[in-house]
């Protein structure tokens, strides 16, 4: 299911899916067009574009929270060109998983956007990279980040971006249990509680990020 | 409340101590050369308790009683030495009446020098004070050891002590004593006369009040001592005084003293011109026409009928000119107004009420914008009153209107005292600065259109690429993500590589464009408002940011985006030049409107160049009547404004 007001650019994204091998069930101009084709057939994943008329502002987040509402188990995707920590925040916050926050400009390596979409589906939750990243070069005045070690930093980006220990074990050549190893230590010296679920862990990494 | 704490009892007790040595002096008989003391023991012990009543603490008010009490103690000292049956002990408890009077003299200097507020007027003072305290210290222990005093004081019971050098001693107090005061009184005149020259506002009407009083008295005196020859009318009104300066003190009526003077002074020249007139006219030509008496009178009578209404009118005018000698002439306030437009951007319509206030002498000018039946207060003389809020009609309001062009541009509202109608020509003068008035409002507002234009030409251009440009290259990157994959599906990695490279290339590009966007008009700032574009600010700042911004709710956008603008510059001048450490960004919303403020720990050095970023600022914050301060030091750099928002 997409959602975008912009016609070439939806157009263009479900053929570029249906390719990929996704199956496009609809596609809306607005948000209300939007919400009655999520009730009528939930799809697995609504892919929402976060500013949308009428008002061009966050009307892509007051949708998704409408579709989480009506139907729980449909996974959202965000879309938008610009990244802005408080809607990342607040994505987390009112919602638990099965929720993402991309810039656009990710939808063109379909491989990877494909990944972001299942992932989402499954419950998950996907943060923009740029966004962590920004996050974490953040200047502070006595900065934490400083006692963590290059890995561990790294470790912390990728899980800020949601991704399970065993995605992160994936991505950084790593087994498993150093992974662990390492989110343990980060959490100590940062002072943080584990979660065991992602979505919990990314809420509050994300938050001491932006503290 | 505790009672001995708020000081109750204290003032009881002084109050109490005071009026058994005032009554039981005034009991032991009547003395005309000591009535004065008892009169001002009472009158200031009585009015200092009561400002102190009204406003604990009051260093004046506690000047006052000081003087009332050393006053109590000379007049029943006096009193008891004046006795005509010398009473027992009476040559000590005489004397207590009467070496302090230079030290109680010194005293009264210091009360003067100290009104209204207790304190001098600068600390250069101090050592004038130091000097007259030593001066009257000499001559209260000459008085008090040898009787130099005691011949103009007329006291029955004769000095207790009975010391060598008597003649020595009156030689010294004879020469010191009238250098003395006269110092004494040089001394004072001159401080009252510095305050009143340096006093604005509430403190020159203060000091008015007790000048008033002062001269009133001294009138009373004079013309007692001249008609009846006799002190008595003039100590009488020494109680007058001291009230005047408590009602001064305490700023009861304050604003009623201009009127008071005016016509006090009207009335005096008036009395005097006509007794002066008849005078001349019955016994000056009495003299020369003889036995025509009631034919003279009448003649008298008819020349000052004649000439009372011309006269009363001139009169009238060096009065208005005397009382109100800020109020200036037609041509005068139309320069000061041009005066106060040249001034510093921000104060611009403050500076109109000013002069409409100058200019007519009125107690409080609110200065209306908006349309007829929605005038909202943008300015208000004094500075200190409140603003009136919420919209008023201009139906409802005793306004002169303020016009440019032909058009309603806002209304000005003038209050003087009661009983002081505004005359034809304050009437006319206010309508000429009213019509200044609509010049500058008319630009003021062409000024803010302008900005709001501009500010909504830059939202719109954002909108535009974002949903334009952007748009079309993010969908091009898509599809060029397509050409990688079908490329790599039909084995032509080399395609698959090209386009991939492109596909980067096209990214970047949209990131350029993004940032531009961004800078024309940040997105988050009009969806989101100040808290969030800020926080954007302060995540990208390559400075550690303290960031505390308390605002709760959406304001005006032209203030928003102001704001936003201030904090992007002063962000962005700290991390270029100051070597600063930490940069603290305050936004939060008080009385005033938005306060927003940048301080660094650098090293300063930032200040308004022409050109600048700053004053850029400085232009567009004057718009909306914000000003902008820069303390730049080693201490660091400081931006603060004040925007204005309802």
């Amino acid at each position: 299911m997409l959602a975008d007001d912009g016609v070439l650019f939806r157009e263009g994204m479900a053929r570029i899916l249906t390719e990929a091998g996704c199956t496009v069930t609809g596609q809306a101009g607005d948000v209300a067009s939007l919400l009655a084709q999520v009730r009528a057939a939930p799809p697995d994943v609504a892919v929402i574009d976060l500013r949308m008329p009428p008002g061009f502002a966050a009307e892509g987040i007051e949708a998704a929270a409408a579709i989480r509402a009506s139907a729980p188990g449909v996974g959202l995707m965000l879309l938008s060109q610009y990244l802005e920590v408080h809607h990342a925040l607040r994505l987390i916050t009112e919602f638990d998983g099965g929720v993402g926050y991309l810039l656009k400009d990710r939808v063109s390596d379909l491989t990877a956007f494909a990944v972001d979409l299942r992932r989402v589906a499954h419950g998950d939750t996907v943060i923009d990279p740029e966004l962590v990243s920004r996050l974490v070069a953040r200047r502070r005045e006595r900065d934490p980040l400083d006692d963590l070690t290059d890995r561990e930093r790294a470790v912390l980006a990728l899980m800020a971006q949601g991704l399970s220990n065993a995605a992160v074990a994936a991505d950084l050549h790593l087994a498993i249990k150093t992974v662990e190893a390492h989110v343990t230590s980060i959490f100590t010296k940062l002072g943080l509680v584990q979660h065991e679920r992602e979505h919990r862990r990314v809420l509050a990494v994300l938050t001491f990020l932006r503290a | 409340m505790d009672v001995a704490r708020d000081g109750t009892l204290g003032r009881a007790a002084v109050g109490a101590a005071t009026a058994v040595l005032v009554a039981g002096g005034a009991a032991l008989g009547w003395h005309v050369g000591n009535l004065h003391n008892g009169l001002i023991a009472a009158a200031f012990t009585a009015v200092g308790l009561f400002v102190l009543r009204r406003s604990p603490r009051n260093p004046e008010g506690r000047l006052f009683v000081a003087t009332g009490v050393a006053h109590a103690v000379m007049y029943a000292g006096r009193q008891y030495g004046l006795h005509p049956g010398p009473l027992p002990g009476a040559s000590w408890v005489g004397w207590c009446g009467v070496w302090p009077l230079p030290l109680v003299l010194v005293l009264i200097g210091v009360t003067v020098m100290g009104f209204p507020t207790g304190r001098l007027p600068s600390r250069a003072w101090r050592p004038v004070v130091g000097v007259l305290g030593a001066v009257g210290l000499v001559l209260s222990a000459v008085s008090a050891l040898w009787p130099v005093e005691y011949g103009r004081t007329g006291l029955v019971a004769a000095h207790p002590l009975h010391l060598p050098g008597a003649a020595a001693a009156e030689a010294f107090y004879g020469v010191a004593r009238p250098f003395g005061y006269l110092l004494l009184q040089l001394t004072w005149v001159a401080c009252v006369v510095v305050r009143m020259r340096q006093a604005r506002g509430d403190e020159a009407r203060q000091l008015r009040w007790f000048v008033y009083a002062v001269t009133v008295s001294a009138a009373v005196m004079l013309v007692g001592l001249a008609v009846w020859r006799s002190p008595v009318p003039g100590a009488l009104t020494a109680p007058l005084i001291a009230a005047a300066a408590g009602a001064a003190i305490l700023k009861y009526r304050l604003y009623d003293i201009d009127p008071v003077i005016n016509r006090s002074l009207v009335f005096g020249a008036m009395a005097a011109a006509v007794t002066a007139g008849y005078a001349v006219v019955v016994t000056g030509v009495g003299r020369l026409v003889d036995g025509h008496g009631t034919l003279l009178s009448l003649a008298a009578t008819g020349v000052v009928a004649v000439a009372f209404e011309p006269l009363r009118r001139r009169v009238q005018r060096i009065a208005d000119r005397l009382v109100y000698g800020r109020r200036a002439t037609p041509y005068e306030a139309l320069a000061r107004l041009s005066a106060h437009l040249t001034a510093p951007a921000g104060g611009l319509l403050d500076g109109i009420c000013t002069t409409v206030a100058d200019a007519v002498g009125a107690r409080e000018v609110v200065l209306w914008t908006g349309p007829p039946d929605a005038l909202r207060a943008v300015s208000v003389w004094p500075a200190a009153s409140p603003v009136p809020d919420g919209a008023r009609r201009l139906a409802d309001l005793v306004a002169v209107p303020v016009r440019h062009d032909g058009g309603f541009r806002g209304a000005l509202t003038v209050t003087k005292a009661p009983g002081e109608p505004l005359s034809a020509a304050e009437q006319r003068l206010v309508g000429d600065l009213a019509a200044q008035a609509g010049l500058v409002l008319e630009l003021r507002a062409t000024a803010q259109r302008l900005v709001a234009a501009g500010d909504a030409a830059r939202r719109r251009l954002e909108r535009d690429l974002h949903d334009g440009a952007q748009q079309r290259l993010v969908t091009v990157a898509m599809e060029l993500g397509g050409v990688v994959r079908s490329a790599t599906a039909a084995g032509a990695d080399d395609v698959a590589a090209q386009a991939s490279a492109v596909r980067e290339q096209l990214l970047e590009a949209t990131a350029e464009l993004r940032e531009m966007a961004r800078g024309l008009h940040p997105a988050v700032l009009t969806q989101d408002g100040i808290e969030a574009a800020t926080g954007f600010l302060a995540d990208r700042s390559p400075l550690p940011v303290r960031l505390t911004v308390s605002v709760g709710r959406r304001l005006p956008a032209e203030a928003e985006a102001t704001a936003y603008f201030v904090v992007s510059e002063g962000l962005t001048n700290a991390a270029k030049h100051s070597g600063a450490t930490v940069v603290s960004v305050t936004v939060s919303l008080a009385a005033a409107g938005l306060v927003v403020e940048v301080a660094d720990d650098g090293t300063g050095g930032a200040a308004v160049r022409p050109g600048s970023g700053l004053e850029g600022l400085m232009d567009r914050l004057a718009i909306l009547d914000a000003r902008l301060t820069v303390d730049s030091g080693p201490a660091g750099t400081r931006l603060r404004t004040v925007i204005p928002c309802t």
